[in-house]
């Protein structure tokens, strides 16, 4: 039998297979259902040095193929996660990934300074779809100079490997991705949500402007995982719109080490449990040693 | 919580745009609390989201489900046919408390009664009903009741008070002041609004069910909130810290 375990950042993880941020609360929320050490790794919704309320409703708003949201990083502060939330990955021994954020360059640095080191700590995430308040609230993604001069700043704070999360609103990925790279990303995660709005035509005004999730993302994101991965040397994690064991493998051959799943849960909260029972078997019948073996498979 | 297959084996209308769901489950629901819900995994291609339905009643395999077609989610439930597989996920949520030795009230609007039947039937002959509808034909919604007492208001007059359901209860609270009140409600935002200012002055204990649009069901995505007075964290999940709330933590 082949392994599905991975090597992320010099740990291993027991599959390929992680939430995306914001998709599985604190991950205690889950664990009627099955347990967090399911998957390869759990990722934190996204942290912030202080706490965030959040937007008021309406948050979510369903479409034909997918789904808006606007939560606006509601979350409880990154020591309150660690001091109430951390202790039931400790337990069942899950690694975890911390997603975080922030409204200047200070609020990720403070950030990402009060995260010690930890065993199950894989790696940190930075949100880069964030306005930057400072500079008149353009996105931190948005442009490559910008991208390397944050990614440098945190990259000093912390010994925690780092991981650049992109948005795909950019006019070049590939460009942004280097970018991050030579900033001393350890490695991308793509892609984010994309800017979208619903407007009712009754009232004649937008309900709701958010980001757009769900499986109409996912040929953008293989895509950006497919460019990405061949123009920089570090581990990029797939995300967008991965649904089922064959959207999660698209990924990998796209050139991903590891995928994560996040609007699939809100159909079928088993999503998650399912892909990884379904790479399993896809890596039984192929014969290959490790499912490794085939990360980049489509390259070339 | 268990998320379960199950098959369609009723959708028929009660009246109006009200309708009946049954569903013949491969498990049981086990126990289910009066005011928690379900998320539906809707038998049609273009429903992406599951939807939220109070549990209306739950014995052993069978689930039943009062709905009302207001939108694109029930508009497709409305057209599944017999035998059509469904999902369903639950008991979610945190559903009504009743305190000892108090007199319940409860108050429902429209299909707001759905969400207070289970509790109706738990009290019993210790609860009164106050039940809008916007004419008599949706009376009998409530006509399961047996011998709980209901009081009924339509807009349009047809039948009982005419008016909103929160002015006839204003007509008859002052009968129940003395007799340690507590009032249960579900039905749209006007009406728990005007709940709220009804009950003010006295302040009586008020457990509230709310409504919100929501994408997991299960606390994951943060997407339901209601705001509530506390200032550290005033946005609560409804499918999670709800969806019954204290009336009195609510900012309306």
């Amino acid at each position: 039998m082949g392994s599905l375990a991975v090597e992320l950042f010099g740990k291993s993880l027991k599959n390929p297979v992680m939430n995306a941020s914001g998709t599985l609360g604190y991950g205690v929320e889950i664990e009627p259902l099955w347990g967090v050490d399911t998957m390869g790794a759990y990722v934190t919704k996204g942290l912030s040095a202080a706490p965030h309320h959040g937007n008021p409703t309406p948050r979510v708003w369903e479409e034909r193929c997918g789904m808006l949201n606007s939560i606006g990083l509601q979350n409880v502060g990154v020591d309150r996660f660690f001091s109430h939330y951390f202790p039931l990955f400790v337990e069942r021994r899950c690694p975890i990934i911390v997603n975080f954020f922030g409204f200047s360059e200070e609020e990720y640095l403070s950030c990402a300074r009060s995260i010690e080191p930890h065993d199950l700590i894989v790696a940190l995430e930075m949100n880069l779809s964030c306005p930057n308040i400072k500079m008149g609230g353009i996105s931190f993604g948005k442009e490559a100079s910008a991208v390397h001069a944050i990614v440098r700043s945190v990259r000093e704070v912390t010994k925690i490997p780092l991981i650049a999360k992109l948005t795909p609103e950019v006019k070049n990925l590939v460009e942004i991705a280097r970018a991050a790279y030579e900033g001393g990303a350890d490695g991308l995660t793509l892609i984010n949500t994309m800017p979208a709005a619903v407007v009712d035509v009754k009232s004649r005004r937008v309900t709701l402007k958010g980001g757009l999730s769900g499986p109409l993302l996912k040929p953008v994101a293989l895509r950006a995982v497919h460019e990405c991965s061949q123009a920089v040397p570090i581990p990029i994690i797939g995300v967008g719109g991965i649904m089922n064991t064959e959207d999660a493998l698209a990924f990998l051959m796209a050139g991903a080490s590891a995928v994560q799943v996040g609007t699939a849960t809100f159909v079928d909260p088993f999503a998650m449990p399912k892909i990884i029972a379904g790479l399993d078997s896809w890596l039984g019948a192929s014969g290959l040693a490790g499912i490794s073996a085939i990360v980049g498979a489509a390259h070339g | 919580m268990d998320d379960i297959p199950g098959k369609i084996t009723g959708n028929d209308r009660v009246t109006g745009n009200y309708r009946r769901l049954t569903v013949r489950l491969e498990r049981s629901l086990g126990r289910v609390s009066p005011g928690q819900f379900v998320m539906v995994k809707v038998p049609d291609r273009d429903i992406f989201l599951r939807r939220p339905f109070s549990v209306y009643d739950s014995r052993g395999r069978t689930l039943t489900i009062v709905y009302r077609v207001v939108g694109k989610g029930t508009d497709a439930l409305s057209a599944a046919v017999r035998g059509a597989p469904l999902m369903v996920l639950g008991p979610l949520g945190r559903g009504f408390t009743p305190g000892r030795g108090n007199t319940p009230i409860v108050v429902a609007g429209g299909i707001g009664y759905a969400g207070v039947r289970m509790l109706l039937k738990r009290l019993g002959d210790r609860a009164t009903l106050f039940f809008g509808a916007t004419g008599k034909d949706e009376l009998c919604l409530a006509e399961d009741l047996g011998t709980t007492r209901v009081l009924a208001s339509t807009m349009d007059g047809s039948f009982g008070f005419a008016g909103d359901v929160v002015g006839l209860l204003g007509h008859h609270l002052d009968d129940y002041l003395g007799k340690k009140p507590e009032v249960f409600a579900c039905g749209p935002s006007g009406m728990v609004k005007s709940l709220k200012t009804l009950l003010e002055p006295v302040r009586i204990p008020c457990q509230v069910s709310v409504e919100e649009r929501m994408a997991c069901g299960m606390g994951l995505c943060f997407g339901c909130v209601v705001a509530t007075r506390d200032e550290t964290n005033p946005y609560k999940r409804a499918c999670k810290e709800g969806p019954v709330f204290n009336l009195w933590d609510l900012l309306l």
